[in-house]
């Protein structure tokens, strides 16, 4: 059975879990009207989105789209024949609710966890100071040496 | 819609994308010199030297310690476990190091708490501890267009409004002013940040707007001049027409408590 994978703007690196999970699937990224309609952000960060977006769909079917989530997705994936959406979970109310579009219209919707800084579940603390001490030995302890960085050449040029 | 993705030269890219999203943002169509994508975001993780940043972190001119890696941590082109990893990897486990994890783990709690909240960070998480004396009032149009007459507050928009990034500092200059001193509330603030910051995150930018305004912390935060001069050298109060007199940050915290809030500093600070 194919799949595709959505990218949102939480997640939108070549890097993504959903993607990393399916090498081979198509991929897709909206421009989501309803809400950049009403919000009418700078164009700056509309630009730097589409930036994003073309280097993590590079290598594949992909597909950078204005419209509606839900329909935009639904129909890329009815174009690949495909019933599954991988995608990355994200703790905003809105993608819990596309996420419900996209089930309630017949697609399978497989969530990938981003890749933790602590383990904390559950309701946080009032104070970040009280966040602070419970996860500091965790967050200074890392889990190996990070990404492969350009070389010092690249950065200058 | 499909949108095209076969151009490759940047300026081409741009004015593309400002005819095909026609509507959808406000503003002129010019695209930030920071750029986006992974490429980009691991160039400027490998240029950040993270030693000094203890100290210098809060410098906003004229040279700054920062990583500058917040769009791309924002929009998960890095996390934050990349970030913390990389960083520790190179520069050891010192104090710069543990103050740079220390910062990236406000993010990762502004997360957390949106994640418990959801749409409620919109909404005063907490009664405000101290309401400003500043009449409320709606966003001045002189902030807007960085037209205040501060040099540190007008030049910390105008950069907001070219490149899409504010040092963190400075952001906490301009949202003090807003609310304290102007009677702004922290939605207004928060919205026009978010319209234009390349890291506008709902969470990262409602609660740092309410952190300052005491509906999600103990106390306002509130500056004076000597913390502009101190973390901006020369760079803003030398150039100030309002130096010499009529700065509405010159003066010391205790009488800022009583003009701001009519309380003592350390009612203020609940003491």
């Amino acid at each position: 059975m194919s799949a595709i994978v959505w990218l949102h703007g939480d997640s939108l690196s070549p890097n993504d879990p959903a993607l990393l999970a399916n090498p081979e699937a198509p991929a897709i990224f909206v421009f989501d009207e309803p809400f950049l309609a009403a919000a009418q952000l700078s164009f700056k960060r509309l630009f730097f989105l589409y930036e994003c977006a073309l280097e993590a769909i590079a290598g594949r079917a992909g597909s950078i789209r204005r419209g509606v989530v839900v329909d935009e997705v639904r129909a890329f994936a009815a174009e690949h024949r495909a019933l599954t959406a991988h995608v990355t979970a994200s703790v905003a109310p809105r993608f819990q609710r596309y996420v419900t579009g996209l089930r309630a219209a017949g697609l399978q919707v497989v969530i990938h966890e981003p890749q933790p800084f602590v383990s904390w579940r559950g309701e946080p603390p009032r104070r970040f100071s009280a966040f602070w001490r419970r996860v500091a030995a965790e967050a200074l302890r890392p889990t190996g040496p990070g990404p492969a960085l350009p070389s010092e050449q690249e950065v200058e040029s | 819609m499909q949108l095209r993705t076969d151009l490759t030269n940047r300026a081409e890219q741009a004015a593309y994308l400002a005819e095909a999203l026609a509507g959808l943002y406000s503003g002129p169509p010019t695209p930030s010199p920071i750029r986006g994508g992974r490429r980009a975001a691991l160039r400027r993780l490998r240029a950040f030297d993270a030693r000094n940043y203890a100290r210098a972190r809060n410098d906003v001119a004229p040279r700054r310690n920062v990583s500058a890696l917040s769009p791309y941590i924002r929009h998960g082109v890095l996390t934050l476990a990349e970030v913390r990893d990389s960083i520790i990897s190179r520069f050891g486990l010192t104090p710069d190091t543990e103050k740079f994890v220390n910062e990236l783990a406000w993010r990762a709690f502004w997360q957390l708490v949106y994640a418990h909240l959801g749409d409620q960070i919109y909404q005063d998480i907490e009664p405000a501890k101290r309401r400003a004396r500043a009449p409320r009032r709606s966003l001045p149009p002189e902030v807007v267009s960085a037209q205040t007459g501060l040099v540190c507050i007008d030049e910390s928009l105008q950069e907001l409004y070219t490149t899409g990034y504010m040092h963190n500092h400075a952001r906490m200059w301009v949202a003090a002013y807003a609310q304290h001193w102007l009677g702004v509330d922290w939605r207004e603030g928060a919205e026009l940040f978010y319209r234009h910051l390349l890291d506008g995150d709902p969470a990262s930018n409602s609660l740092s707007w309410q952190w300052v305004g005491s509906t999600f912390s103990h106390k306002p935060y509130i500056f004076n001049r000597q913390n502009v001069e101190r973390f901006s050298g020369d760079a803003f109060c030398s150039r100030c027409a309002l130096a010499s007199g009529g700065c509405p940050f010159d003066d010391s915290y205790e009488n800022l408590a009583w003009r701001l809030f009519g309380v003592s500093l350390a009612e203020l600070e609940g003491r």
